[in-house]
């Protein structure tokens, strides 16, 4: 029955893309980010059906086919994620773990091609606030079904279920306690700018209930990385705001209020933060990540997708037993081989070498600075009454979102290797679309200024 | 219980914004009016160009 609802869902979605094809792009994005096929259990998790391909196919041949493709521009970061593909390709050709490696990429080249293809379809604004749209709603699927069961009392560190099973993709804990909380400042710029679901009590009811549930997902999921992707939003929201002081006063309020009400559990993990020493979990990251820079020394190319499956190392963990006077300290050694990076950009420096790090931190640093440059642009635009206009611009609000989102993954990156993840391209994707478009429709509106002033000039 | 009540709530959501986004004129052309109405209703309602 769920079968049949998905797939029915599926095929409006792929049926109203016949009208307007740029549907199927948006079809593209559900089923890459809630992967229906691993939802439900009959028919649509039969690999024939292959419903991910059958959509980027749609997706890319509608554009190719049937767009009109006015405004479409190639840009320097689609360039670089290009380059990054075919680097990508290259290191796994000589890659150290070649099944494993073919394996990942199978899902990367997809994520990265999507990425460079996604700003061409993205030439009208609505276009570009349906993509939001269509993100926001795909994370707040799993957000608000792991926000219910959190509230029931289903939370604990890896067993939260979230509708599927496995820690395939985004459900990952640590995942999608980041990706949750980067989604809060485009579903309140929705909430603020949309146009499909016009501002009024019912999208701002849906909104707060979303961001609700998108901050429980942490709590969830006792995932770590949550915590501090939730704290950097917080104060990065704090350059945004209008009502700072007010802005500040509600935010601890609300903290102070909720602290007694989480679950022991998930303080206890939080706890462990500042006290790294104690706890496996940190202790096998620095080691990993020291491993990873003396691995890439030796392989400066990189050692292709899943390099780290050749590391091996023993390092020790402080045990504190007893209480008070009585307290003892012992040093455990673990043994341990073939730990992930837990890190985006070690992750980046073993598989990909300098090269692909470098690569890939520029091409994440100039959607940060492209994103501020944008706010630059309409922050300072006054309004024919002296108001601020400018940031209440739907550009500025969007510049603003995004390059919160973007940041508050870059921070949760540090801790969860998620280099490659689809949703990461897709706000990378989302960047380069709202660029090009400020940039295309800002230059047509000088050129019609100076047109218009050129003859209102008397003539000599 | 909790996974069909989400499922058909943002499905439902995603669903009725592909609807809307059929019917809007400034999907493929940002000149183009927003609010234009589906041809069988532009009809009835609105006059059009050629009236």
């Amino acid at each position: 029955m769920l079968d049949l609802a998905l797939l029915a869902f599926v095929a409006l979605l792929l049926m109203l893309g016949l009208k307007r094809p740029f549907l199927w792009v948006l079809t593209y994005i559900y089923i890459d980010i809630v992967m229906p096929q691993k939802i439900g259990w009959g028919i649509i998790t039969s690999p024939s059906l292959k419903l991910s391909l059958v959509a980027f196919v749609a997706a890319f041949g509608g554009w190719l086919l049937l767009d009109a493709k006015r405004g479409g521009r190639f840009t320097a970061r689609q360039g670089m994620i290009v380059v990054l593909l075919l680097w990508c390709l290259m290191t796994t050709f000589s890659a150290e773990f070649p099944d494993t490696a073919w394996e990942k990429w199978d899902w990367v080249w997809k994520a990265l091609v999507f990425a460079a293809f996604l700003p061409l379809t993205l030439r009208t604004r609505l276009r570009i606030e349906a993509a939001v749209l269509f993100i926001v709603l795909a994370v707040g699927t799993i957000a608000i079904n792991g926000g219910l069961k959190t509230v029931g009392g289903g939370g604990g560190y890896g067993a939260l279920k979230l509708l599927v099973d496995d820690n395939a993709g985004i459900y990952e804990g640590s995942i999608i306690s980041t990706a949750a909380i980067a989604i809060i400042p485009l579903a309140l710029w929705l909430a603020r700018h949309g146009t499909i679901f016009k501002p009024d009590w019912r999208v701002w009811t849906f909104t707060a209930a979303l961001i609700f549930a998108c901050l429980l997902i942490p709590v969830g999921t006792s995932a770590r990385t949550g915590l501090v992707a939730a704290a950097v939003l917080a104060v990065l929201m704090l350059r945004s705001v209008k009502h700072r002081f007010l802005y500040a006063g509600l935010a601890s309020l609300l903290m102070m209020v909720a602290v007694p009400f989480l679950p022991a559990s998930f303080t206890e993990r939080m706890g462990t933060i500042s006290q790294h020493e104690g706890d496996q979990s940190a202790s096998t990251r620095v080691a990993v990540w020291k491993w990873t820079i003396d691995y890439a020394k030796d392989h400066p190319l990189g050692g292709g997708f899943d390099a780290y499956r050749s590391n091996s190392f023993t390092y020790q963990t402080r045990v504190v037993t007893g209480e008070g006077n009585s307290t003892s300290v012992e040093y455990q050694t673990v043994t341990e081989s073939g730990r992930a990076y837990h890190s985006s950009y070690f992750e980046l420096l073993g598989e990909q070498g300098y090269f692909g790090l470098a690569l890939w931190l520029v091409l994440q640093a100039l959607g940060l600075w492209h994103m501020e440059r944008l706010r630059w642009r309409f922050g300072k635009r006054a309004g024919p009454d002296g108001a601020n206009a400018g940031r209440a611009s739907w550009q500025w609000g969007l510049a603003t979102a995004l390059q919160q989102a973007h940041a508050v993954y870059l921070v949760g990156a540090v801790f969860v290797g998620i280099a490659y993840q689809p949703f990461l391209f897709m706000l990378i994707g989302l960047q380069c679309a709202l660029w090009t478009y400020v940039k295309r429709t800002e230059s047509k509106q000088t050129k019609a200024w100076a047109r218009r002033a050129e003859a209102l000039q008397p003539a000599e | 219980m909790i996974d069909i009540f989400t499922l058909a709530l943002t499905h439902g959501l995603m669903a009725l914004a592909a609807l809307i986004l059929v019917t809007r004129g400034d999907l493929d052309d940002d000149e183009a009016a927003p609010d234009a109405a589906p041809r069988w209703k532009r009809r009835v309602d609105q006059p059009t160009d050629e009236d």
